[in-house]
């Protein structure tokens, strides 16, 4: 099914899914965009390139409280967070990242214990994808087509969407998407040149390159594995890196969290919080012992990770291209060039 | 108007010579990153990497960052531009290195650029110097006839509220934050090990970017940098969420120095204002 | 959301042994509060648990007891941290009986008891590192098990007789016959009438042949590092010795990425590997 809407009207949908539930959409902060829950339907903008931030937060919050509890007290007398969560739409995720869900429902939602937070998050979402404007320019972190993701993929979303000159075309997925799309009335009837100009907006999208080398993740994994003793390679490699969290806060693949109880005046949340293998007391012991002391040894933690370990444990690249480490890298960091370079090393 | 190549040029050369000759065992400056507005911080530590460094305008990086990274005694040779010197002489007042140790190319710039926004920073988030203040070897023209940005000026509105005004609006910007710490690691000053932010006992701040613990992390950074802060801007422009962190800097360093009569990092036979006591300091301090 | 991973179970203090003269290991006996959480809570010899305190945190320890003993559950713990302050351990310690936290478990792999079975075991253990150690030599000795594997020979060493874990447990060995306990201390006192030198010295006079043969060996670093040695010059194979590793640990369950050995986590695939499994990890620990 496809449906179309003005632009301009992009408010009124936004009104809509806001009664069935829980809207994250994009909107404008001071210099960038990012996703938030919209409680004007006004705010919903879509004149953006991507996010500052993942949309990963949808699923996988900064801070997940787990449980509620007063210091020294039974344990029966704590209160766990229970997720009753309304129908939720998370609104103009661009195609790589949507692509970043799979990855990490690997981690969470497949293997071993499965993660109640996420699961429940995931399931009560319905992803509207959106195809990156293919008559702009790329930007040049980006890198998406280096692990096969395309500016237009569908692929993942349960409605995707294209802009069409002042309009959006909204296109059913998934049956979840289908059984939505249905019920928007907001949203006029497509014609058959809509329908054209869909098909050949995906077809495009295959042509509108970003950054490119060819990596397969077998080969990346094992090339990476064979340099880990390569302290020259990874020195240089660090030599800028000021061991900040930002790109690890800003990619839509990175999952490390801390466990923390917080406590004022007695009371207490333990909850979990996003953490960072860049930063120093990452892997600090109760001991004093800590295997990742140089910066360097934590950067090749970090690139290892997603391009040798999660494909030693899951079988794929943990990395969605979106270029947001290495826009956000307050030192120009750029993990497509260590890659390339560990190509060659 | 700064000749950006030529700079690039003398860098090299310098750079080339000081290796060859083994005056230095590294070259703090700047290199290519994977494209042209994206330089980045760079090491050249062989005669071989000189040919990777670059200087363009958007070379902004305090590379006294990187001077507590080496060991004690390493001899180093370093690029600086006006706060980066300012940077420089602040940690040789702190005693963190040794001036002997060092060799400083001094960069007279203006007109940088912040990649990220393409924005001129010159005085809004830095010092607004353009000649460096300490410099072995200048690598081009000093800017002169040039009246220099006021560093404090860009205070106006901010100091034009009110107490409460100004809670609020701390509140806001630092709810912002994420937690990242790339302003510290970006600071030049912040080389505490542990910082105070990362003990667990006792545990300052909670872990979440929430208040109070963004509150915490953020008031005390700021109030370990009064009289430290050599206003080079590079917590802000690392800030991913653009907390405007150089008003409170700046605010403080000028307090600081309408009441000490002295500029953090101007002098290397300075000491570091809140070490050193003075009979006729101002007791302002303790109103 | 039955069945959260991330929240503890609560169990009571029933019982404290104060094991060393210096006071900061003690072993805490836990019953569980809700018979549920007992039945599910199965485990063998080699895993471990979070042992939770809220307002302080949790922290991963080996489990002590063995699946053998019916009713309860028990870790023994040290009061840890010179750099990074224990808080959980701590305040476990100023806990008394009848006290109540929560445990999360059991997690992790365990000693491998069907590649043991049938095979002469030698447990090596160093100090404090002998809890999980324990458990299997428990679970070994137990009359429905014993006959399940050969010969089993313990060398276990402290520094002083003063740091020796589970006194009475040790002294009980020694009057069976079958189970060779060879017990060690760095430097004895004046009371002390066994054994006096390092464990790796003590392996290679004591150490059995390597034939159909497993050591399983827990210590301080530095007693692993002299110690392997005298097990690869025994003939022993990498396949043939297995230890316990440690990394610092959140979530237990695989899910918090910290610790992570190269693409194993030692949480979940571990902590319990062979020196052949080691050395395909990168040297990151």
């Amino acid at each position: 099914m496809l449906k179309k809407t003005a632009i301009e009207n992009i408010s009124q949908l936004a009104a809509v899914l806001m009664e069935k539930g829980t809207l994250l959409a994009p909107v404008k902060e001071v210099s960038c965009h990012n996703f938030a829950e919209i409680s004007d339907p006004q705010k919903v903008d879509l004149k953006f390139y991507n996010t500052l931030m993942s949309p990963k937060s949808a699923f996988f919050p900064h801070r997940e409280d787990f449980v509620k509890y007063k210091v020294g007290k039974p344990l029966s007398e704590a209160e766990h967070t229970i997720l009753n969560l309304k129908p939720a739409f998370l609104f103009g995720v661009r195609p790589c990242d949507v692509k970043s869900f799979e990855i990490m429902d690997i981690h969470f939602n497949a293997a071993g214990i499965i993660d109640p937070y996420w699961r429940a998050r995931r399931e009560a979402t319905t992803i509207f994808g959106y195809a990156y404007d293919i008559n702009q320019p790329v930007d040049s972190a980006d890198f998406y087509n280096t692990l096969g993701i395309y500016a237009a993929d569908p692929e993942g979303s349960d409605i995707f969407m294209v802009k069409k000159d002042k309009e959006l075309l909204l296109k059913s997925i998934t049956p979840k998407g289908e059984k939505l799309l249905a019920e928007l009335s907001a949203l006029e009837k497509a014609s058959s040149g809509d329908e054209k100009y869909y098909e050949d907006y995906i077809k495009k999208g295959k042509d509108y390159k970003t950054r490119f080398t060819c990596v397969d993740s077998e080969v990346i994994a094992k090339k990476i594995e064979s340099i880990f003793d390569n302290t020259d390679f990874w020195t240089k490699m660090s030599a800028a890196c000021l061991s900040c969290g930002i790109c690890t806060f800003s990619c839509p693949n990175c999952y490390c969290f801390d466990i923390c109880d917080d406590t004022l005046f007695g009371k207490g949340t333990r909850s979990r919080v996003w953490d960072a293998c860049m930063f120093t007391d990452f892997t600090l012991e109760a001991s004093g012992h800590n295997p990742r002391t140089q910066v360097y040894q934590r950067l090749r933690q970090k690139v290892s990770h997603k391009y040798s370990y999660h494909v030693r444990k899951y079988g794929v690249i943990s990395c969605v291209g979106c270029g947001r480490c290495t826009r956000q890298c307050p030192v120009n960091i750029d993990i497509y060039s260590i890659i390339e370079a560990a190509l060659k090393a | 108007m700064t000749d950006f190549k030529k700079i690039e040029e003398n860098l090299k050369t310098e750079a080339g010579r000081l290796l060859k000759e083994g005056l230095v065992t590294v070259v703090l400056s700047y290199g290519k990153g994977f494209d042209e507005n994206h330089p980045m911080p760079y090491a050249a530590k062989t005669i071989a990497d000189v040919e990777n460094i670059v200087f363009n305008q958007y070379c902004n990086y305090n590379m006294a960052r990187y001077l507590v990274r080496y060991p004690q005694g390493t001899k180093i040779a370093i690029a600086v531009k006006a706060a980066d010197s300012r940077a420089v002489i602040q940690l040789i007042q702190e005693e963190k290195v040794k001036r002997e140790n060092l060799v400083i190319l001094g960069i007279p710039v203006q007109g940088m650029k912040n990649p990220k926004t393409g924005e001129v920073i010159d005085s809004k988030t830095t010092c607004g110097l353009y000649n460096p203040v300490l410099y072995d070897i200048l690598l081009g023209e000093e800017v002169h006839g040039q009246k220099n940005a006021l560093p404090y000026e860009v205070l106006a509105e901010y100091e034009a509220m009110d107490k409460d005004a100004r809670w609020e609006f701390w509140e806001k910007e630092l709810n912002k934050c994420i937690r990242c710490y790339a302003c510290r690691k970006a600071c030049p000053m912040c080389y505490c090990d542990p910082c105070f932010i990362d003990q667990s006992k006792p545990k300052w701040a909670d872990k979440a970017p929430q208040s109070p613990g963004n509150m915490m992390y953020h008031l005390t950074r700021f109030h370990h940098l009064a009289g430290r802060c050599i206003d080079c801007g590079e917590c802000s422009r690392a800030c991913p969420v653009d907390i405007p962190l150089y008003l409170f800097h700046k605010k403080v360093a000028k307090e600081c120095e309408e009441m000490f009569n002295q500029k953090a990092g101007m002098s290397i036979e300075d000491k570091p204002v809140l070490v050193d006591f003075r009979v006729e300091d101002s007791d302002k301090i303790l109103e | 959301m039955s069945n959260n991973p991330y929240i503890p179970m609560p169990v009571q203090i029933a019982k404290i042994i104060d094991e060393v003269d210096t006071h900061d290991i003690k072993t805490f006996r836990f019953a569980f509060l809700n018979k549920e959480d007992e039945k599910n809570f199965k485990y063998m010899p080699g895993q471990f648990a979070e042992l939770s305190i809220y307002g302080k945190g949790e922290s991963p320890i080996g489990i002590a007891s063995s699946p053998t003993q019916q009713g309860f559950v028990e870790f023994t713990v040290q009061r840890a941290g010179t750099v990074v302050p224990g808080l959980v351990t701590s305040a476990l310690h100023d806990m008394s009986e009848g006290g109540e936290i929560g445990i999360r478990g059991p997690m992790g792999n365990s000693w491998p008891i069907e590649f043991l079975e049938k095979k002469n075991i030698v447990v090596v253990g160093g100090g404090f590192a002998f809890t999980t150690l324990r458990s299997l030599i428990n679970y070994m000795l137990h009359k429905d098990n014993r006959s399940r594997f050969g010969e089993i020979t313990v060398i276990y060493g402290a520094r002083t007789p003063g740091l020796l874990l589970y006194k009475d447990e040790l002294a009980a060995w020694e009057t069976r016959d079958d189970i060779k306990s060879v017990i060690t201390v760095d430097k004895g006192d004046d009371n002390w009438k066994g054994r006096q030198g390092f464990v790796p010295a003590v392996c290679k006079e004591v150490a059995p042949s390597p034939k159909n043969t497993v050591a399983v060996i827990c210590g301080p670093p530095i007693m692993i590092k002299f110690t392997l040695p005298v097990f690869f010059d025994l003939g022993f194979s990498k396949e043939n010795i297995l230890t316990s590793l440690e990394m610092r640990m959140k979530c237990g369950i695989g899910k918090c990425g910290r610790c992570n050995v190269g693409s194993k986590y030692v949480c979940n695939d571990g902590p319990v590997f062979s020196l052949a499994e080691l050395e395909e990890l990168p040297r990151d620990f």
